[in-house]
């Protein structure tokens, strides 16, 4: 009908390279020692700078405007909530029985519902801090709502094996689409369960029937056939959850549409395979040398010290405890900057990378929105460790 | 060539690419941007509400203080992007005293922050003393109780404990009469029941609520009847001090403090875990040391010597160099350190006499 609107795909770009994530995020982190961890604030907040500054749609770049001080004020106002489910949490560990048990099961539900409220309101904060072209995205909607709808609907997907995940996954996109605004227009979602029906019924029921199949094996060969079955399953798992999570962003992202304009997402299973691939293989590569150091410091520290007298042996001691506690905290964060480098890393790169906006000159009658800076930080997001950009 | 930019109005989402230059005649100076191919003037920005917000690099991204919340006008890194910031150095200086915003808060927080730590390190020992006596005895024992339950479990494979002797054999009755001695004019609400466990652990503790086990391992490592009573004390120590309850109540308060510094109240992560334990270890190591010391005031009060209870531990821990390293992280303080403080208050030789007889003490002795 409209051939011009077909032929005005414009891809998204990602300027920003791996070392360069690598190297900002090696400063962030030395800096976080000092500063007793608080400075993961400003971590945070360079991190999304790189993500967000490098990437482009129609040639102009997204910006940031997120400040440090948001988030930390947003993580003292999370702590208020915490400290009553703190104190329930102390006293389940000093009680016996059943109430334990029913307790425990209560916070962890609570638990299980703020998480879907931190992550509507992570969402909120950040889309509310993206200016594209000078206009603000929002957030509209209300996030106990979408926490209560998170919450129901993955009761039922318990109930149901998870068969029903497909009908939350569409509901909860939905809901969050239809509340996204981009200055004064309002985003849609199209798809429903039916988008990802496809992928989602295929991967469970290759998983359900190769399961079923390998437990028939071993049953008739008595076990002995079991030693295949470890591998199988890393073979099913790691393939069915690329081969799904690739689908499902891919054909989610391409139902989002503002206005007339409409998104196209294209991730390939196989780049995420790859990516995942590459992730471990710099794992790997971090620790030997994580090790390797570990083992010259451990050397040259034998030889200063003498475990003839008490005071050496103090000495020692606490040195040991620094260099184990050093040791630890270079672990984790090598596995902190691999995960960050190149899984997030490289999912933003893919999406970005896959996605074409049809219909962009549409949004040139955008005008901005009425100003929303009601949102201190996202604290409970931090606090609840909720993954994201 | 001329400079170029891009710029949006913060009105509507459209792009504009503009020429720009400083003008002087209107004070104070303005910037004034034009459409680059129409040369049309779009704006001009007094440039003393000028502000820079993050670019890519080296590109300057300007706003204005009294335009739109998204105007902006983004120059990319080049020679335009330098001389339009050499041009206004208002705009170093705002940035700088943003920056220097930023580092004071920062600094402010860490230094709360640490203030916090120092106060609890040094605080919560007395504060969990406080609280501990605000908790009704009858809780803690059921604490104990099931405390027991999970500890019988791990230790003994689900089987439970089983008892050396019944209660009536002479050995448990001598015992419950040094522990009724003991816990005398202390004022303690806990009953002390003391149990000789068959295991093959060299151990010995108590469980909030007056609990106190003593395995048949450590039995037979133990020589002399003073060194089963200063166990024994230093065990009773725990319940009188009720450091069950305390250490509940100070890991608790550990894991919000680590939950907060680690940014991650869940307390899942294993960094948490880890530095939970770290400041743990230290509460205990205080704990230990009240215990002795109460193990050493019994000593005195009865006329036992407590310096057999490092005896013991010595001949148990045989203190290589690996137990020093690690006591520094341990829940036990250094046996050089008890010894020197269970030295401090020993008792003159003339009261000395056994805490049990020599009946008695072979009665025990031949329990398991």
């Amino acid at each position: 009908m409209f051939g011009d609107v077909r032929l005005s795909r414009v891809p998204a770009k990602f300027s920003g390279t791996r070392a360069e994530l690598f190297w900002r995020l090696v400063g962030g982190y030395l800096l976080m020692v000092p500063t007793l961890g608080l400075y993961r604030f400003w971590v945070t907040t360079m991190k999304r700078q790189f993500y967000w500054h490098h990437t482009s749609i129609d040639g102009d770049a997204l910006e940031y405007t997120g400040t440090p001080v948001q988030l930390l004020i947003g993580f003292l106002i999370a702590l208020a909530v915490f400290l009553p489910l703190y104190i329930a949490f102390f006293y389940l560990s000093t009680q016996v029985g059943t109430v334990v048990v029913v307790g425990y099961g209560v916070v962890a539900a609570l638990f299980w519902f703020l998480f879907g409220y931190a992550s509507y309101r992570g969402r909120d904060f950040r889309l509310s801090r993206t200016l594209w072209r000078g206009i603000r995205f929002d957030q509209k909607g209300n996030a106990w709502a979408y926490a209560t709808r998170q919450f129901l609907w993955s009761l039922l997907v318990v109930v149901t094996a998870g068969l029903a995940y497909p009908f939350m996954s569409a509901d909860l996109w939905r809901y969050r689409y239809t509340n996204t605004w981009y200055g004064d227009r309002q985003f849609s979602f199209t798809g429903s369960w039916r988008t990802i029906a496809g992928p989602f019924y295929r991967a469970y029921a290759t998983v359900a029937i190769l399961v079923g199949a390998a437990l028939g094996v071993g049953f008739l060969t008595e076990g002995r056939a079991l030693a295949l079955v470890p591998l199988l399953a890393i073979i099913l798992g790691f393939g069915g959850f690329f081969y799904y999570r690739a689908r499902e962003a891919s054909r989610m992202f391409s139902e989002v549409r503002l206005g007339t304009a409409g998104l196209r997402v294209e991730i390939k299973a196989r780049a995420l395979a790859i990516q995942f691939a590459a992730y471990s293989g710099m794992l790997l590569v971090g620790f030997i040398i994580v090790g390797l150091v570990g083992f010259l410091v451990s050397l040259v520290v034998q030889g200063q010290f003498d475990f003839s007298s008490l005071a050496g042996i103090a000495r020692a001691g606490w040195i040991g405890v620094a260099l184990a506690l050093g040791g630890y905290l270079v672990s984790l964060a090598t596995l902190g900057l691999m995960a960050e480098v190149y899984l997030d890393c490289g999912y933003w790169m893919l999406v970005a990378r896959g996605a074409t906006i049809t219909g962009i000159e549409s949004l040139t009658s955008v005008r901005a929105g009425e100003e929303d800076k009601a949102l201190a930080g996202e604290g409970l997001a931090d606090a609840l460790n909720v993954g994201s950009f | 060539m001329e400079p170029v930019g891009r710029y949006y109005d913060g009105v509507v989402a459209a792009r504009r690419f503009v020429t720009f230059a400083l003008t002087r005649d209107a004070t104070p100076a303005e910037l004034v941007i034009a459409d680059r191919d129409t040369r049309e003037e779009i704006d001009r920005w007094p440039v003393d509400t000028l502000f820079e917000v993050t670019g890519l690099g080296d590109e300057l991204r300007l706003g204005a203080a009294d335009r739109p919340y998204g105007a902006r006008l983004r120059v990319p890194a080049g020679e335009w992007s330098v001389a339009l910031r050499d041009a206004l150095p208002g705009l170093g200086r705002r940035s700088q005293l943003q920056r220097g915003h930023q580092r004071r808060i920062l600094g402010g927080a860490v230094a709360a922050l640490a203030s916090v730590i120092a106060a609890y390190v040094f605080g919560v020992p007395l504060l969990a003393d406080g609280v501990t006596r605000l908790v009704p005895p009858a809780w803690e024992t059921r604490l104990g109780d099931g405390a027991r339950l999970q500890i019988e479990g791990m230790l003994s494979n689900g089987l439970g404990f089983r008892s050396c002797q019944d209660q009536f054999a002479a050995g448990n009755i001598a015992i419950e009469r040094f522990a009724a001695d003991v816990m005398a004019e202390t004022g303690s609400p806990f009953a002390p029941r003391v149990m000789v466990v068959r295991s093959p652990l060299t151990n010995a503790f108590a469980l909030p609520g007056g609990q106190v086990y003593y395995f048949s391992g450590l039995l037979e490592r133990t020589e002399t009847a003073d060194e089963f009573a200063g166990v024994l004390a230093h065990e009773l120590g725990h319940v009188v001090h009720r450091h069950g309850m305390e250490m509940l109540i100070e890991s608790s308060a550990t894991g919000l403090l680590v939950g907060f510094v680690l940014g991650d109240m869940t307390n899942l992560s294993v960094a948490a875990a880890a530095g939970a334990t770290l400041i743990d270890s230290r509460f205990s190591r205080d704990a230990e040391r009240e215990a002795d010391e109460f193990a050493a005031a019994a000593g005195n009060r009865l006329g036992f010597s407590p310096l057999a209870l490092a005896d013991l531990l010595e001949r148990v821990a045989a203190d290589d160099t690996m137990t020093r390293t690690l006591a520094l992280l341990n829940t036990h303080p250094l046996t050089d350190e008890r010894r020197a403080a269970l030295e401090a208050v020993e008792v003159a030789p003339a009261t000395m006499r056994p805490a049990f007889s020599a009946a008695e003490w072979q009665a025990i002795k031949s329990m398991c």
